[in-house]
């Protein structure tokens, strides 16, 4: 059962191993090739392509620059912070060498409390400097993620369907958390290790040459070939981890998978094998896990190898010295801190460009969203009227998606006087929709094909228009908040009346009288969970309750029952008196409310007129009219039956939920 | 005869859903622990001898340094000689005079023997811990998904997937960070002990002063973490608050947009992200504190001990060498506190991981197997009958009333009701998602509860409204990955359903891409690829509950036809919204409330004039007017919204 095969029964029987008894997993280990090697995923899916991290792509951190010159002071006080705690910390070997010297006999009296007083000192001194000098560097690393995630939001809130068609929500998320999150890592950390690399660098070589110049040239030879190795020996843990982290992403998206579908495993009796093919699948995450930590245990490894060497010309070379008389023990002891100091920067070198190239494809994915104009301009006109009336006029409009091969709507020509009732009627994707979005412009239509009150629909300004223009979605969605700021999203100041004023209309208003809190209630995630139909009525309460003079209502009772829906239907018709209202729907009892009928087909309006006229024409309209009649027909006759129905089920109205 | 006990109230199912903490370090826990990690005794073994090894020798390293090349080479104190150096001093001079070399590269070659020795042992230590607690905890983690895999529906229905997902995936990983974490401690604790024992041995009153720094490095680290603990939680609870409205914003961002809430939204977001700042500004405080603190430790005790030292020194107690083989011990000494201080937080919250990974382990819910289970021979005849079936989820609630119906084999029964009349649960008994009572449902006249469940669903095969796609081909998805259903028989069954006429136009046909969600299907296609699953499976008896989703009236009519096909040969149960489906079986069941108010075939109940006889009569075909109607005569308490029947 090695990869590429189809897993064998062998696994399919093999029931628990008892707690503990790992060997049945172990045989499954076996057939890979060996843990801690490289295979293939076992099950190919599309991955999210990741901007590879790269030394090319380093640029892309300038464009942060704009973000903290503003700090440059505090920037330049915490570099200088940084370089004193440096020197500071230089400084006690030095001190640790003259009170060694003075212990070595013949040296006249020891001299130790200054050299501790020193010492306490110093480490006073840099434990405020660096403080001081961490802590504004971090509060301005956080302040520039503060600000680039508040650039995204604001920018993702101006976005239409081009962008949202590119980035789902996930993939914005993870731009605003993680790559920020990464960001903000270069900025405070990177950013000043490698500032003060060269300072460090500098400063435990120049202690070094003052002590004894010869020791210090002696002991710089080796050190390149460590900068070479670390850097080199860093790079290629790259891939290695990458691969790891797809490893988990496909356990974690294999384990999601199978417990939303448990039921059909269950009933498909494939637990054994769900459970054989999980048994691959992390096996061979653990197996990449372990050649990540085996690389890097073998870094470990050879790493010093190579540092030892400017140690071991301390020890030996150093030692001589010592012995002919050129060099002070104190003096030999302190090289060893100051060539950890050297050492220990360059080693470190490697992880902070590794850092710094993938915040640079971080910085790029968030510029990504950040660098989008907003999708829909808003450049209203003055001389627009302040309230719109509600006259409609669609000419030669057509409309193609971004990257669709074909016109999702084309050459709709309409006009609609103030008040009229309109309907769309069409199959799924015939094109209805499209024209709607148009009128509150949550698509750009072509500039003089959508009109209101004679004006372009651009023309207005983004705020007039969506106020006074109405659209209610078709995916009833409610933000997790009480039913009360669902429902005066627009305006959280409303009184309650007009919110039970909306909730009358859609037929809700007896459904949030039941709920614990009325108003108040919660919904979503924190609260209660609504039925469908109780959503999508929310969410036309939401739509209701702006009276708006153009209302446009996108399939909105797909999930309402056909009673309900005609009880708001005509509820409607005295509320929208004198207003302009379009209907989107499959359904002719939906349709029928309307003045005017439209029937749309691949983006064309293939019927038009009263429902009347179309029921005579005996077209697609009429077709369908037929087939769903029979929700209408009879209406006596269910009433005649629900009381039959009562004398003979008495125990009817305990309310059972089926589970 | 035994009597099943109900699955558990939903209360107890919360205790699943809980937030776990680990309040204390659960020994226990390290011991079950121990379970998983007994197959890998053996490089666990050789990675506890290679850790103290590599200890040992970290803590000879100074010894070369303090004792022999300073004592014994530069300033030799003779009379000082009963100070420790375990063998040092004497293994440098048998070197040099066996190889006739100066004093000083003999040291030198014993420094470098034991830095390169300890990174050896060191690599042999970390290869072989991971080795063993990565075999280890993926075998729990298979463990634990095989026993989750097993749970019956019941449980399902009451703890959220995520929570359940979390276990088998973080919490696995945050164990995997613990055992690592104490490995690594371990590597710190060894050496930390081996130095204090060595200190001792040269100067006690010096290690005194050293160990009177510890407490001190404790007690502020305690008190550090105290303050942090709160202000770190909040950071946490401020981003998930912040990323919460922004994934929100993202998913109803029409809704914002048409409701002109751009700026109200970005101030809401400005507030949270400002108290995000805020908090972050407060805990780097902390922080920054916290780390100098650390930092600055080493460089303070060894002020303390050049001057307490050197005194000694003077007087001739110690050597110089001993002064600076202190200094270099001092590292051993500070980092195991701070590294612990360090990894408090993952220690803990990893505790938290385990205990709710062996909470999971532990949960005693399964479907209920027979002792003796009886073996279905080769072929089923395909009879079932419900015998005086009264069932209910809960101790107090039935929600099936002395249900009883025999389908011979073959035939087709139809199951017609409202929402919560009892007719998925009548299904999903039939495939054992529940326990129910012996001597209520028999295939063939065997008791189901005596048989296997895994053999009894080979032969039940179940269509559910909701077809689950999993990432993968649509062949995949159709032979489920089962080895046994070649590739022509699976095409076979997809060309009996009629899928194979979308299959072929989907861009790689049979081979394309399915995402788990199907987006790339509509209702109408996965219906088909749902009845090709089952018919390539090809089950003696069909379950199917029919969805109730409005299709395009063309899909509609190869729906039908397809229906037809699958059911052909076949006993089968249907729940029933469309007529046509109703019309191509033998007998009609009209539940209500559980209770069984019709049965008989189309004639008899047409006959009868009763409500099978009124619903015909209405020619119900669209689902909606049947689930409409039925809800109405539920008595009118339910807003019969067009849900899903629960699903």
């Amino acid at each position: 059962m090695c990869p590429g095969q189809r897993p064998q029964n062998a696994f399919i029987l093999a029931r628990f191993p008892g707690e503990g008894a790992g060997s049945n997993w172990a045989a499954i280990a076996d057939c890979l090739p060996r843990f801690g090697q490289y295979t293939e995923p076992l099950y190919q899916r599309p991955r999210r392509k990741r901007a590879l991290p790269s030394f090319e792509n380093l640029g892309h951190l300038k464009r942060l620059y704009p973000y903290f010159v503003r700090y440059r002071i505090y920037l330049i006080a915490a570099v200088v912070g940084m370089l004193a705690a440096r020197f500071m910390e230089a400084l006690v070997p030095l001190m640790l060498a003259t009170a060694i010297d003075s212990l070595v006999e013949g040296q006249g009296p020891p001299n130790l409390l200054w050299p501790a007083v020193g010492i306490a000192g110093v480490v006073v001194a840099r434990f405020f400097i660096f403080i001081f000098a961490r802590r504004l560097l971090r509060r301005i690393a956080i302040a520039t993620a503060y600000d680039l995630r508040k650039r995204i939001f604001s920018c993702v809130l101006r976005q239409g369907p081009a962008f949202y068609g590119e980035f789902d929500t996930g993939d914005v998320m993870s731009r605003a958390s993680g790559d920020i999150n990464s960001i903000r890592g270069v900025v405070s950390f990177a950013f000043m290790t490698l500032l003060t690399f060269v300072f460090t660098l500098a400063t435990g070589l120049i202690f070094m040459f003052a002590l004894s110049p010869e020791l210090a040239l002696a002991c710089l030879i080796p050190t390149p070939i460590v900068a070479i190795v670390g850097a080199r020996m860093s790079r290629r843990l790259f891939p290695l981890v990458r691969d790891q982290r797809e490893a988990m992403a496909d356990v974690t998206s294999f384990v999601q998978e199978n417990f939303n579908g448990i039921r059909t495993v269950q009933a498909m009796a494939q637990e054994g094998r769900e459970v054989a093919r999980f048994g691959q699948i992390s096996t061979r995450y653990a197996s990449l896990n372990y050649r990540s930590t085996k690389y890097r245990a073998m870094m470990n490894l050879i790493i010093p190898f190579f540092t030892s060497l400017s140690p071991l010309i301390i020890f030996s070379y150093g030692g001589f010295l010592v012995l002919e008389g050129e060099l002070t023990v104190g003096i030999f002891t302190a090289f060893f801190a100051y060539m950890a100091m050297v050492t220990g920067q360059i080693g470190q070198i490697g992880g902070i460009l590794a850092q710094f190239s993938s915040s640079a494809a971080s910085a790029q994915r968030v510029f990504d969203i950040i660098d989008r104009d907003p999708e829909i301009a808003d450049r209203g006109r003055d001389d627009v009227p302040a309230r719109i009336e509600g006259k409609v006029e669609f000419k030669d409009f057509s409309y193609r998606y971004p990257d669709a091969p074909e016109d999702a709507i084309s050459d709709i020509s309409i006009e609609i006087s103030p008040g009229e009732t309109i309907a769309f009627i069409g199959r799924v994707g015939s094109g209805k929709s499209t024209i709607l979005k148009a009128l509150a412009r949550l698509i750009d239509p072509p500039p003089g094909s959508v009109m209101i009150d004679g004006f372009d629909v651009a023309d207005y300004s983004l705020k007039q228009l969506r106020s006074q223009v109405a659209f209610i979605p078709q995916d009833a969605f409610l933000f997790s908040d009480s039913i009360r700021d669902n429902i005066t999203y627009d305006d959280p100041t409303r009184e309650d009346a007009p919110v039970w004023d909306a909730a009358e209309a859609a037929q809700l208003a007896d459904s949030i009288r039941e709920f614990p809190q009325e108003l108040e209630t919660m919904v979503g995630e924190r609260g209660i969970t609504l039925s469908g139909g109780q959503k999508q009525r929310a969410t036309l309460s939401r739509g209701l309750i702006r009276e708006a003079c153009v209302l446009a209502m996108d399939d909105c009772f797909a999930a309402v029952d056909t009673r309900t829906e005609e009880r708001i239907l005509s509820g409607l018709k005295s509320l929208r008196q004198g207003k302009t209202t379009f209907l989107i729907s499959h359904r002719v009892s939906t349709a029928r409310h309307a003045d005017r009928v439209f029937v749309i087909e691949a983006g064309r309006i293939v019927e038009q007129g009263t429902h009347q006229e179309l029921l005579d024409r005996g077209g697609f309209y009429s077709n369908l009219a037929h087939v769903q009649s029979n929700q209408e027909k009879d209406r006596a006759r269910k009433l005649e039956l629900l009381s039959m129905l009562d004398i003979e089920v008495p125990e009817a109205g305990n309310e059972v939920v089926d589970k | 005869m035994n009597v099943v006990t109900r699955s558990p109230k939903k209360s107890r199912y919360s205790a699943f859903d809980a937030d776990l903490t680990g309040k204390a370090l659960n020994y226990r826990m390290f011991v079950r622990l121990l379970g998983w990690i007994k197959p890998y005794w053996l490089p666990m073994l050789v990675s506890i001898v290679f850790i103290v090894i590599a200890a040992v020798i970290s803590v000879m390293i100074p010894i070369v340094t303090g004792r022999v090349v300073i004592d014994t080479i530069m300033l030799p104190r003779p009379e000082l000689g009963h100070l420790p150096d375990y063998g040092m001093v004497d293994l440098t001079e048998g070197i040099a005079s066996g190889l006739d070399v100066h004093l000083l590269w003999a040291a030198t070659g014993v420094w470098l023997g034991l830095t390169l020795g300890s990174a050896v042992a060191r690599y042999i230590h970390r290869l072989t811990l991971s080795s063993a607690v990565l075999r280890a905890l993926r075998d729990l983690r298979n463990d634990l998904f095989e026993r989750l895999e097993d749970k019956p529906a019941s449980f399902y229905d009451h703890v959220s997937v995520g929570r359940v997902m979390t276990r088998v995936t973080n919490d696995v990983s945050n164990l995997f960070e613990l055992l690592s974490s104490v490995g690594n401690l371990a590597g710190e604790f060894v050496p930390f002990f081996l130095a204090l024992f060595l200190m001792w041995n040269i100067s006690p009153d010096l290690t005194l002063i050293v160990l009177l720094i510890l407490p001190l490095v404790g007690g502020a680290v305690t008190i550090f973490r105290r303050l942090m603990s709160d202000t770190f939680r909040r950071v946490r609870n401020s981003v998930s608050n912040l990323n919460q409205y922004m994934q929100e914003s993202l998913i109803g961002m029409e809704v914002v947009q048409l409701s002109g809430r751009e700026e109200r939204n970005e101030a809401r977001f400005g507030e949270l992200n400002k108290t995000n700042r805020r908090l972050q500004y407060k805990a780097t405080n902390y922080e920054t504190v916290f780390g100098a603190f650390n930092n600055s430790l080493g460089n303070l005790v060894i002020a303390c001990i050049i001057y307490v030292g050197g005194g000694l020194v003077v007087e001739q107690t110690i050597t110089l060498g001993s002064v600076v083989l202190f200094t270099q011990l001092i590292g051993m000494m500070i980092n195991p506190v701070v590294m612990l201080s360090e990894q408090f937080n993952t220690l803990f919250r990893s505790m938290a991981s385990g205990e709710r990974i062996f909470q999971a382990l532990d949960w005693q819910e399964r479907v209920k197997e027979p002792d003796d289970p009886v073996m279905l021979p080769e072929t089923v005849r395909g009879e079932i009958e419900f015998r005086h079936v009264n069932f209910g989820y809960y101790d107090d609630e039935e929600i099936l009333h002395d249900v009883s119906v025999k389908v011979e084999a073959g035939r087709k029964l139809a199951i017609v009701g409202a929402t919560g009349s009892g007719k998925s649960t009548m299904i999903r008994l039939l495939a054992r998602f529940y326990d129910f009572d012996d001597g209520m449902i028999f295939l063939d006249g065997i008791d189901v509860n005596r048989i296997r469940t895994r053999d009894l669903r080979a032969r039940v095969g179940v269509v559910l409204q909701d077809f689950h796609i999993f990432s993968g081909t649509v062949l995949d998805n159709i032979t489920l990955n089962n080895p046994s259903i070649s590739d022509a028989q699976a095409k076979q069954a997809a060309r009996r359903v009629h899928a194979h006429l979308f299959i072929e136009q989907l861009p790689d046909g049979y081979d394309t891409y399915l995402s788990e969600r199907g987006q790339n299907l509509s209702q109408g296609q996965r219906q088909l690829l749902a009845f090709a699953r089952v018919l390539a499976a090809d089950p003696e008896i069909l379950v199917l509950d029919e969805a109730t989703a409005n299709i395009d009236t063309a899909t509609e009519l190869i729906i039908q036809e397809a229906l037809h096909v699958l059911m052909s040969g076949r006993t089968s149960i249907v729940i029933a919204h469309r007529l046509a489906t109703i019309q191509d079986c033998d007998h009609i069941l009209v539940l209500h409330h559980g209770v069984v108010q019709e049965y008989g075939t189309h004639e008899e109940l047409m006959a009868r004039g009763g409500i099978y006889y009124t619903l015909h009569e209405l020619q119900f075909q669209d689902s909606r007017a049947v689930e409409e109607l039925l809800g109405a005569l539920a008595g009118e308490q339910r807003p019969s919204d067009a849900d899903d029947d629960g699903a």
